[in-house]
């Protein structure tokens, strides 16, 4: 009987080799890729997760990076008792936080998957498979975009982790033990790996929509560049204003909308995705989960917020935002700049308890309804339909002004125009157009937070501005009502204990 | 003359011999003999299950025998797996408990008879649902993520460790009327026979067959029970509950009723329960039959809640060609049917908000309508959810047995058996009155598990008289199959019936086993035995392991020096072995393998004709290729004594036992692997504890006999090892609570007990009282945070015991059984997550919720999880069962009435409901009712 002892997999999954033996799979496997940042596993919204180490929900991609961009900031508190959540916001993390844990360990899983798919896809594999040559071609596309997934994802680690193991399609799958990269040497990596592929890759608003193209890998480029200070020691703003410019000049453009429908239900379609460099798609029937769109939407919501008026069945009354935000805007919450979204009926401004929703006002920044204010597709109003901009054009422009401040070249007239684009639809008219004698680092980083802001960039500008932790002060930064300065070693997260636990080859990031 | 037992009942088949003679003969259906005799001839009786008795003949006309039960005989035949020893020449630590042992009661689960019988047995109840099944832990469990319990096996055909589908507990496939004894192998020398899947300990099942030349005899036997809860979670009243939310900023007197409800008493019932056996037997010279009918039916505490089993056990047993051939059928069909309650009302009657009455004035049930997460009425979710479950089960074995003719000694055994089940179930939840969006629910569930076995094995027995050695060896193969297929049409979001993908699951089992057993002068005994696993799960390079195990004996009591002495048995035996083990649940982890999406987790790929296109998914799974054996090596040492005629008798067993390769699933080195955590080979956990066991006889007449049992185990485990790295400090979150997401109040770390918790040191102030959010800053970095979390006691006891009394007088007769466990702790979830003034002021919508008393002692105001002030002694002693019998023996009928009680009383200083939830975690407990049952027994 023994080779009975040799079974394979019976019902529907299969062998690598049994698995690509149906040319859909590259097309499938290419899909999970995106499907890492948007949704938590195998099934909507939840079960047969990606990840066990945490509760799906909140194992998914965007959720935790979120979670590290947003509540470590002035922009967003959470009020949950869920493990080490508030100690976001605090600034008071540990190498045990398992927030952070599950951010890195999705971060590696993100990049085991590309790996995989770049193993499963070389030449070697497709020859001995006998791939037709017109799905040959194909595929070259699809290893160019999981190059950008996996450039996107190390320049996550790069940015929260700085110096992280370190593996590509080179490595095998298995108990070994990953080494240890240092930040610049990550930094030459994702930069190499752009520029390979920046030539490879389907043209600038080329490529189906919710994937990557061109524009998406100068995009990422110049999100790289911009942050080079930080990251390597080295400034190199010349090439923020050389990367922007062919975004810019590659033909996106701020839609005649008002700022609002950029965040609904179906701004893939109401014309703000003209805007849009990178989405992450979500969608209430069939791209489900408990992470992404579906917590910053129903997290937001508590208090007296009708929840109908959001597109959804329910608060979950966690997120609100400081008053820092608040003051950023000129009048707060009733500001003429419509990009202050704030809810306040029942809500104080300041916040006295955390743990209480109507501390602090809420922010309706994302909801699942249109511009008709009608409901996305999911009937129980679990699930939205709104797509999370990643990337998009407001944030090419103000790294363009940013860079042209910062000295590095580029057009004065346009740096100042691409601000008053923002305004103007801010505004719904030009007064609150900016002169050029306004354009200083100061404007470039409260601005870059009105228009910006719970879009996952905060943590990482305020640390760029030196403004992260030992500098800058909002509530209950540092766990105090009134904030404090935290220690400048936390502009780098630390590696989870865990890992260090396992893998001899790492050291912690210091500090920790 | 006539042979009878101590009852007067006439014997048949007893066996007669002049004593060093050939002539002899057996009494006949009548108890009745002749036989031929000299004056001063011995004349033996001997009967299977009586004490041997000789007369000397003295010229009597007759000679009427009454022969005495044998409780704890030394020659009484032990199973140990493919073959028997006999209790005096086992050389593991072997337990056999009989039926006269089990625990009384309306018993649904086979395990429950067992439960403090067995030293080194620990068997946990998972709560008070009928026919809920339980964790059997022999001697702590060798495992991490593994499996922890034991093979099963029934009259030769090991059980799926996972069990099967839709069933609260697949012992119950198996009627305790139906069992004749269990048989515990707890040390690796005992287990090793069954290689990898021993490391657990095996209990071995030997249901009931017929007697040989026995009568027909039909038996009727009832056990009507009647269950009710006795205690309540404690949670505020109505007044205490207004108080609290009346003292909010933001009260809202419109969210409050003006009712007084204690919801926990709307959910529980009254629950009651039959259990019905009609048992027909007979035995002629070469064929013997036993027969039973049972009908089960027990109802839940939880409004609702049902068990019902259906059961026909046959068994048949013929003999041909002289008693050399013996071929056994049993088989068992069995309609296991579940109506199972909706058990979230547990935590929703806890919680409701007590000024709220369950229904509106015009009847309908009060729901906060439009709160999407406020609590649904219990009351409701009783009344309309609805999950029922038919598991269709037939398990079979036939078994050959056969002396073979050419070499005298040289026996063949064969063993086919199938368990084969089939599941269909139906759930439906109606819409959530909480949510207007949301949808009935429907989910239809079918499948079937199927477990095939073969195995034969050669014995070959003989005496080598030259050596004075008595040899027995054993040599055989097996092979067995698992397969499991499931199948699903549930309602979708979108509001229609899909069906979703079938599941199938295959695994298989291949072996060859040997064994070689001698006895020498009785008096040294040495076991060795052999087992070579190969598995399915594991790659060709991993896929076989050898599991060996030693043992040996020394029956000191044989040696001339305790001749005549008080001591009737004295024997030391040590043993070692090595067991495996590879029930990890997933069968391709050494595979890497696909997984496709399903539809709703796809992702966009932008439009065609403006209709947005969804790929579905294919991700790859994690995998290690070198997965391999979990291996546990175990050394026991023990000694076997019996004094005054083993009156009374006991056992001290000792064992240290170590797992190595542990199959634990871990997080993995990131970046390495295809997910966070993998299942993999990595670590180990040491276990060490002693087993005392005495059994005495205090009183021993034909009038009245009083039998005393008691055992005590102590045990420690710890991890040795939990990683590839050399960080001491390196720990790995277990133990999952509510009360936020992604909580975990204990931990796995070297040097620890895998059931320790990992808290903060609460800070009191000079009233004893605890200070809110004041911990211990352990490494005084002036903040409390992660790295301030202590391990603090752990879950598992350090010693537990059993205590059983058995008398009778005449025809009457009374046991009692008591349980107890010293050293566990219990965290209590409930009061950790409600008993703060938070819970009652800041739902997340327009309702309140209510809170757990402890608020009203610590004014917390918000959830403290992690303080220790939550970790309680769970130390406890049960009265597990009392049990009162009398039989009204008859001409034709003999009537036995029996009164038990159940569960009758705790003793703990434990505050929750129960200080007995096998993971230490106390968190909307199912509660264990207490029980009455009024047994009567027909025997005709």
């Amino acid at each position: 009987c023994e080779s009975d002892l040799d079974l394979q997999p019976e019902d529907n999954r299969l062998t690598a080799d049994a698995a690509f033996e149906e040319p859909g799979a590259y097309k499938a496997f290419l899909a999970k890729l995106y499907a890492g940042l948007s949704v938590s596993g195998q099934q909507g919204p939840a079960g047969d997760a990606d990840l066990s180490g945490l509760d799906e929900g909140f194992s998914n991609y965007m959720r935790l990076y979120w979670s590290m961009q947003e509540l470590t900031t002035d922009e967003a508190v959470i009020g949950w008792n869920d493990g080490t959540i508030k100690d976001l916001h605090a600034q008071t993390w540990t190498s045990g936080n398992e927030f952070i844990r599950t951010m890195y360990s999705r971060i590696f899983y993100q990049v085991a998957l590309t790996n995989e798919f770049l193993r499963q896809t070389s030449d070697a594999k497709l020859d001995a498979r006998s791939t037709e040559a017109s799905l040959r071609g194909d595929i070259q596309k699809y290893r160019a975009e999981a190059r950008f997934m996996r450039a996107l994802t190390y320049w996550h680690a790069l940015d929260l982790f700085g110096n992280v193991p370190f593996v590509t399609e080179d490595d095998p799958i298995g108990a070994f033990l990953p080494q240890q990269i240092q930040r610049q040497d990550l930094f030459d990596y994702i930069e190499s790996e752009l520029l390979a592929i920046e030539g490879e890759i389907t043209g600038a608003r080329l490529n189906d929509y919710g994937r990557a193209d061109q524009a998406a890998v100068w995009m990422l480029l110049s999100k790289l560049y911009i942050n080079a200070e930080v990251y390597t020691g080295t400034a190199r703003y010349s090439d923020v204003v050389t990367y922007t410019s062919k975004i810019i000049e590659s033909g996106f453009s701020i839609a005649d909308n008002p700022y609002y429908h950029l965040f609904l239900a179906d701004n893939d379609t109401n014309g703000t995705q003209s805007e849009v460099i990178f989405p992450i798609t979500f969608d209430g029937l069939n791209t489900q989960s408990f992470g992404g769109m579906t917590f910053f939407i129903h997290a937001a919501v508590g208090g007296s917020m009708v929840p109908a008026d959001y597109g959804i069945n329910g608060g979950w009354a966690g997120l609100r935002t400081t008053s820092k935000l608040v003051d950023k805007f000129p009048g707060e919450a009733n500001s003429a700049d419509g990009r202050a979204l704030f809810y306040t009926d029942g809500q104080t401004k300041e916040i006295a308890n955390i743990s209480n929703f109507t501390n602090g006002y809420a922010v309706e920044k994302f909801r699942n309804v249109d511009v008709n204010g009608v409901a996305g597709s999911d009937p129980t109003g679990d699930i939205p339909d709104t797509d999370f901009p990643m990337f998009r054009l407001a944030d090419a422009y103000l790294m363009y002004a940013e860079a042209f401040v910062r000295g590095a070249g580029g057009s004065a007239t346009n740096a100042v125009n691409y601000i008053n684009i923002l305004r103007e639809r801010a505004y719904g008219n030009t007064s609150g157009n900016i002169t050029q004698s306004s354009l200083n680092l100061d404007f470039i980083l409260a601005e870059r937070s009105r228009e910006l802001f719970w879009e996952a960039h905060r943590r990482t500008d305020l640390i760029r501005f030196g403004q992260f932790s030992d500098q800058g002060l909002w509530p209950w930064k540092g766990n105090v009502a009134q904030g404090r300065t935290t220690e400048a070693f936390r502009d780098l997260m630390p590696l989870p204990a865990t890992d260090l636990g396992i893998n001899t080859n790492l050291k912690q990031n210091q500090g920790y | 003359g006539t042979v009878t037992d101590q009852a007067s009942a006439p014997l048949p088949g007893v066996n007669i011999l002049i004593k060093g003679t050939t002539t002899g003969t057996t009494t006949d259906w009548d108890g009745n003999y002749s036989i031929s005799a000299k004056n001063g001839d011995i004349v033996v009786f001997s009967y299977v299950g009586f004490k041997p008795q000789e007369f000397n003949y003295t010229g009597q006309q007759s000679l009427n025998v009454v022969l005495i039960e044998d409780t704890a005989l030394l020659d009484e035949i032990v199973l140990i797996g493919y073959g028997s020893t006999t209790k005096q020449d086992a050389t593991g630590s072997v337990e056999k408990v009989s039926e006269k042992e089990f625990n009384q009661g309306a018993i649904v689960s086979p395990e429950q008879l067992l439960a403090g019988k067995s030293a080194g047995v620990r068997i946990t109840s998972s709560g008070g649902d009928p026919g809920g099944g339980s964790d059997i832990r022999i001697r702590g469990g060798a495992s991490l993520s593994a499996n922890n319990s034991p093979l099963i096996v029934i009259d030769g055909l090991p059980l799926d460790q996972r069990g099967v589908q839709g069933v609260r507990n697949q012992l119950n496939a198996i009627n305790p009327t139906d069992i004749e004894d269990f048989v515990v192998l707890k040390d690796a020398s005992a287990t090793a026979i069954y290689g990898s899947r021993a490391s657990n300990g095996v209990i071995l099942i030997t249901t009931k067959k017929g007697k040989t030349n026995a009568p027909l005899t039909v038996e009727y036997d009832l056990k009507a029970s009647v269950a009710q809860v006795t205690d309540y979670v404690d949670v505020l009243s109505a007044s205490e509950f207004r108080t609290i939310a009346e003292a909010d900023t933001n009260f809202n007197e419109n969210l409050l009723g003006n009712s007084s409800t204690d919801w926990q008493k709307q959910i529980y019932q009254t629950a009651v329960g039959a259990i019905h056996n009609v048992t027909v037997s007979q035995g002629f010279e070469n064929f013997n039959f036993r027969a039973n009918v049972n009908h089960t039916s027990q109802q839940g505490v939880l409004t609702g809640d049902l068990y019902e089993r259906n059961s026909v056990n046959l068994s048949a047993v013929q003999r041909l060609f002289d008693n050399n051939l013996k071929l056994t059928l049993t088989t068992k069909g069995i309609l296991d049917d579940n109506k199972y309650a909706d058990k979230g009302a547990i935590g929703a009657a806890i919680g409701y908000d007590p000024t709220h009455s369950v229904y509106n004035e015009d009847g309908s049930y009060f729901q906060y309508v439009g709160q999407n997460l406020a609590l649904v009425n219990p009351v409701f979710s009783l009344d309309n959810n609805n999950n029922r479950a038919r598991n269709t089960r037939n398990i079979s074995n036939f078994n050959v047995d056969y002396n073979m003719p050419f070499l005298d000694g040289l026996k063949f055994n064969l063993n086919a058996g199938l368990d084969y089940s089939e599941i269909s179930g139906k759930e439906y939840r109606l819409a959530s009155p909480t949510n207007p969006g949301s949808f009935n629910y429907q989910n239809f569930y079918t499948g079937f598990n199927r477990n095939t076995l073969l195995d034969f094995y050669f014995n070959y027995k003989k005496n080598l008289s030259s050596l004075n050695t008595n040899v027995d060896l054993t040599a055989g193969h097996s092979y067995q199959e698992f397969y499991i297929k499931s199948d699903r049409r549930e309602t979708e979001t979108s509001g229609g019936l899909v069906p979703r993908a079938t599941i199938i699951n295959r695994n298989a089992l291949e072996s060859y086993f040997a064994r070689a057993s001698f006895d020498i002068a009785n008096r040294y005994l040495l076991s060795l035995t052999v087992r070579r696993d190969g598995s399915s799960r594991f790659g060709e390079e991993n896929r076989w392991s050898t599991f060996p195990g030693v043992s040996a004996g020394w029956k000191i009591s044989n040696e001339d020096f305790l001749q005549n002495s008080v001591i009737s048995n004295l024997k030391l035996r040590a043993g070692w072995g090595k067991t495996g083990q590879q029930e990890i649940g997933q069968n391709y982890g050494y595979l890497g393998v696909y997984t496709p999406g399903r539809s709703d987790a796809s992702v966009q790929f932008g439009y065609i004709n403006g209709v947005p296109q969804f790929v579905n998914t294919l991700r790859p799974e994690e995998f290690d290729e070198n997965l391999k054996w979990e291996e546990t090596s175990q050394y026991n040492v023990a000694l076997d004594f019996g004094l005054f005629d083993e009156r009374l008798t006991g056992t001290v067993d000792a064992y240290y036992r170590e797992t190595t390769d542990l199959l634990a699933t871990i997080p993995t080195a990131a970046g390495s692997n295809l997910s966070d955590l993998l299942t993999t080979n990595v670590g180990s956990v040491l276990s060490k504890g002693i087993e005392f066991s005495l059994n005495g006889a205090l009183a021993q007449s034909e009038d009245f006999n009083w039998d005393m049992a008691f055992n005590v185990t102590l045990q420690e485990n710890k991890i040795t090892k939990l990683s590839l790295g050399t960080d001491p400090n390196f720990f790995i979150a277990q133990g999952g609570i509510s009360g936020g997401t992604g909580n975990n109040i204990q931990l796995w770390r070297e040097g620890l007990d895998p059931s320790t918790f990992y808290v903060f040191r609460q800070v009191y102030d000079t009233a004893g009282q605890p200070i809110e959010g004041a911990y211990v800053d352990v490494n005084g970095d002036n903040q409390i945070t992660e790295a301030d979390k202590q391990a603090y006691k752990k879950a598992s006891p350090d010693a537990y015991l059993g205590f059983t009394n058995t008398l009778n007088y005449k025809n009457l007769d009374f046991s009692f059984t008591f349980r107890g466990s010293l050293g566990n702790y219990m965290y209590n979830n409930v009061a950790s997550d409600r008993g703060n003034v938070t819970t009652v002021n800041d739902a997340p919508g327009q309702y309140y919720v209510n809170a757990h008393s402890s608020v009203l002692d610590n004014n917390f105001q918000k959830q403290n999880l992690f303080s220790d002030y939550y970790i309680e002694r769970a130390d406890f002693v049960k009265l597990d069962n009392v049990s009162l019998g009398y039989l009204v023996p008859g001409e034709k009928i003999d009537l036995r009435l029996s009164l038990t009680a159940t569960n009758l009383f705790t003793i703990t200083k434990y505050d929750g409901l129960d200080p007995e939830i096998s993971n230490g975690i106390d968190n909307n407990f199912y509660p264990r009712p207490k029980t009455y049952v009024l047994g009567l027994n027909f025997t005709f």
